[in-house]
């Protein structure tokens, strides 16, 4: 790539011909202060507070909307500069009531931050005495317009990376306010809650309401981990305090979601309210009862001792680690012979011999076909996706014969009858992607077939480690009312355990209290998925780490090692070290 | 640099808003919840979008207004004429109602506005789109007469 030279504050720099004032600062380090700039967000030059003196320029310009030059010499702390920005300050603060003492981003807020940078010790204008409104109107984040500087972050969020197009700014001047669709509160719009807003507000305008004065960033952990609620595995830091989970923000640099995450994601699982199960628990004379690991594990080795391989069934949510699945099938399906095993939820078919495409080919496609999966509701970080490449001028057809949550933004609508028709306009599109789910028909299937070669497809598995439990062969067919013992790996999820016969012997792995686990003869204790490490494995086919955050709760273990505990009394050698069984697990799922 | 993800695919629709929003506010009236969602509808763009680009010029309005909307030029020479004050009062008191405000009938609006370009026969007015010249208290009755003739 061509390079540019020019200097800044006298230092020689250079950098890719393109690049803004802006961007060649920060690749030498040069720190120029920003407001309603963002890595992730076009710059729109809004807040003019990386104003920089740029030589030969009649006015100061915006660094971030500024492209470089050859030969350019650029100023980004003199006294000019400085002294704009100080003005650009007060004016500010000047509007709304920016009182930080009182406020919850007091200590991580970009305002406050370039207040004590340039000294803003005085309000040199008068400031309002006017109360703004607050919108608490969502669930789980709220916008208090007091602190709202109109930055417009969270507009082009909302439009940019998450293509909803919920926010917007109405009026104009003194009167700008940030709304949602026609100026309805932000909890009768159409918002996702996704949070992506709360994320990139430099202020305390969008605050997370569970997190609220829990304390400063600088008093927080960041956890780097996967997510593990829906197949995408978005990359997320979770923030933790003294040993509890305060919220989850998306990371940045996470190679499939680049920060975005959703509902699901980032709010769901820390509003999860049932009750936890801390002990092992043992039904003795009919009634449950607590007892130690040592004892719980016996008798689970003594019932699988006791019990032909032909009378038992196995049935594992995907919402489990690579580890935990690999375990899983060796321990039953290859040492002990069972073959009555099944999943939680269905599995994508297998479409074409190699599944060739990614989710980044969402984004460069021309026409999209989604057949048989509702990302809407399902992985909705891949909606957003998907609707990006829409605000791009891409095509969707949807093809299903459910009801589609993107049914609203398909350019067609059609049945699984009709496929044919969508097969058609893929094949005379450039960059055609088919998006599909376990709703596909398999004669529907056979005809995709035709776009093999011509297409990129990428499977929407619904749960979660679905693409890891497939390839492990865990899919093979359950039926409980076949079996005399039962061994559910349940985790987080519930299955209301219908058929299993009266006096079936189940033992249940799982992290909460459910109809399940109270009729089980054995409940093992599990962690939940911020206690966890491991792997897993998303519908791409990626595996990627999930990091402990917090230790289990009570006497909880986390999947996999409650497996390779079993397996070790029994006395089989099948791994006991996470790093060798993650290893013989990823081998496993991908087989060089 | 980052290409601007979030351009709508056609610039050729988005560069119509103003348009459309003005042939549905001439339409409706004014601009209704359900003027604005027809015109995100048609021109392929948000409904967030369109509602601040609605809500961003004083020349569309959001609000009902009466049937007949009565802008008196407050302008320069309007105002040195010695039009603008008094003819704004003389209304106020004539209909009974403030500058923004709307008569109770729903016939007339009363609103002020800077420069109608019609500074050689100041002081002017206009009259939803039609302008109205050298403007006295008598000629005011007169008209106000013949509006409300219309709708007996």
């Amino acid at each position: 790539m061509a390079m540019v030279n020019l200097t800044i504050n006298g230092q020689k720099v250079s950098a890719p011909a393109g690049s803004t004032v802006l961007q060649a600062a920060r690749l030498a380090n040069i720190d120029i202060p920003t407001l309603c700039d963002h890595p992730a967000l076009a710059p729109i030059g809004a807040c003019r507070m990386c104003l920089v003196e740029v030589k030969g320029q009649r006015t100061l310009q915006p660094a971030c909307t500024f492209p470089i030059a050859e030969g350019m010499e650029v100023q980004t702390e003199s006294q000019p500069v400085t002294d704009a920005r100080k003005f650009v300050l007060d004016l500010l603060f000047a509007e709304r009531n920016h009182y930080c003492m009182y406020c919850e981003m007091s200590g991580d807020c970009e305002l406050q931050a370039l207040g004590y940078r340039y000294g803003i010790d005085h309000w040199v204008y008068p400031t309002y005495t006017k109360r703004f409104p607050v919108d608490a109107s969502r669930k789980y984040f709220l916008m208090d317009h007091n602190r709202c500087i109109l930055c417009r972050r969270c507009v082009r969020a909302c439009s940019e990376l998450v293509a909803n197009h919920t926010l917007g700014v109405r009026q104009r001047g003194a009167a700008s306010m940030i709304q949602a669709d026609m100026d309805v509160p932000f909890g009768q719009s159409t918002c996702v809650s996704c949070g992506t807003c709360l994320q990139v507000c430099p202020t305390g305008a969008l605050v997370d309401k569970r997190s609220a004065f829990m304390g400063r960033d600088i008093q927080t952990q960041h956890i780097q981990s996967t997510c593990a609620q829906c197949s995408i595995g978005c990359g997320m830091e979770i923030v933790t305090r003294d040993g509890n989970v305060l919220r989850i923000e998306g990371d940045w640099n996470a190679p499939v979601n680049a920060g975005l995450l959703c509902q699901k994601g980032r709010f769901d699982p820390l509003y999860d309210a049932r009750p936890r199960i801390t002990k092992p628990l043992v039904r003795k004379n009919g009634v449950l009862k607590e007892v130690d690991w040592d004892t719980a594990v016996q008798i689970v080795v003594q019932a699988l001792k006791d019990t032909n391989a032909k009378d038992w069934g196995v049935l594992t949510t995907t919402y489990a680690t690579n580890e935990a699945l690999y375990l899983l099938d060796k321990l039953f399906r290859q040492e002990l012979g069972v073959t009555n095993v099944g999943l939680l939820n269905d599995v994508a078919p297998k479409m074409v011999e190699k599944a060739n495409g990614s989710l980044a080919d969402v984004n460069n496609s021309d026409i999209i076909l989604l057949v048989g999966a509702n990302p809407a509701s399902e992985q909705p970080v891949a909606s957003f996706f998907i609707k990006r490449a829409l605000n791009k001028g891409a095509r969707l057809i949807v093809v299903d014969d459910q009801e589609n949550g993107l049914a609203a933004f398909a350019s067609m609508n059609l049945g699984m009858a009709e496929v044919e028709k969508a097969i058609e306009f893929a094949q005379r599109a450039t960059n055609p992607v088919v998006l599909y789910g376990a709703g596909v028909t398999s004669e529907a299937a056979r005809a995709l077939q035709k776009l093999s070669g011509k297409a990129a497809f990428v499977a929407l598995e619904p749960g979660v480690n679905t693409r890891a439990a497939a390839a492990l062969g865990l899919n093979s067919g359950f039926d409980p009312s076949a079996s005399k013992a039962l061994y559910v790996l349940l985790g987080e999820q519930n299955w209301n355990g219908e058929l299993v016969k009266k006096d079936a012997f189940v033992i249940v792995q799982a992290s909460y209290q459910s109809p399940l686990t109270e009729r089980a003869d054995v409940v093992l204790p599990m962690a939940i998925w911020a206690e966890r490490t491991g792997t897993v494995t998303n519908t791409e086919g990626r595996i990627q780490k999930v990091n402990k955050a917090v230790e289990p709760k009570g006497e909880a273990k986390p999947d996999w090692e409650i497996l390779s505990l079993l397996a070790s009394k029994m006395g089989k050698k099948i791994g006991t070290s996470l790093d060798e069984v993650s290893a013989h697990a990823a081998q496993a799922i991908h087989p060089s | 640099m980052q290409p601007l993800e979030a351009k709508i695919a056609d610039p050729a629709k988005r560069s119509m808003l103003l348009t459309a929003l003005y042939i549905a506010q001439e339409q409706y009236g004014y601009l209704t919840k359900e003027a604005i969602e027809r015109v995100a509808t048609r021109l392929g763009l948000p409904v967030a979008d369109v509602y601040s680009m609605a809500s961003f010029y004083s020349l569309y309005r959001l609000q009902p207004t009466g049937r007949y909307v009565l802008q008196v030029c407050e302008g320069l020479s309007c105002h040195l004429v010695g039009g603008a004050d008094r003819l704004v009062d003389y209304l106020r008191k004539k209909l009974g109602i403030e500058v923004g405000e709307t008569t109770p009938d729903g016939l007339f609006t009363l609103q002020t506005v800077q420069c109608l370009a019609s500074c050689g026969t100041s002081p002017a007015m206009r009259v939803n789109d039609a302008l109205y010249e050298n403007m006295t208290a008598e000629k005011v009755d007169e008209l106000l007469d013949t509006l409300r003739g219309y709708h007996v």
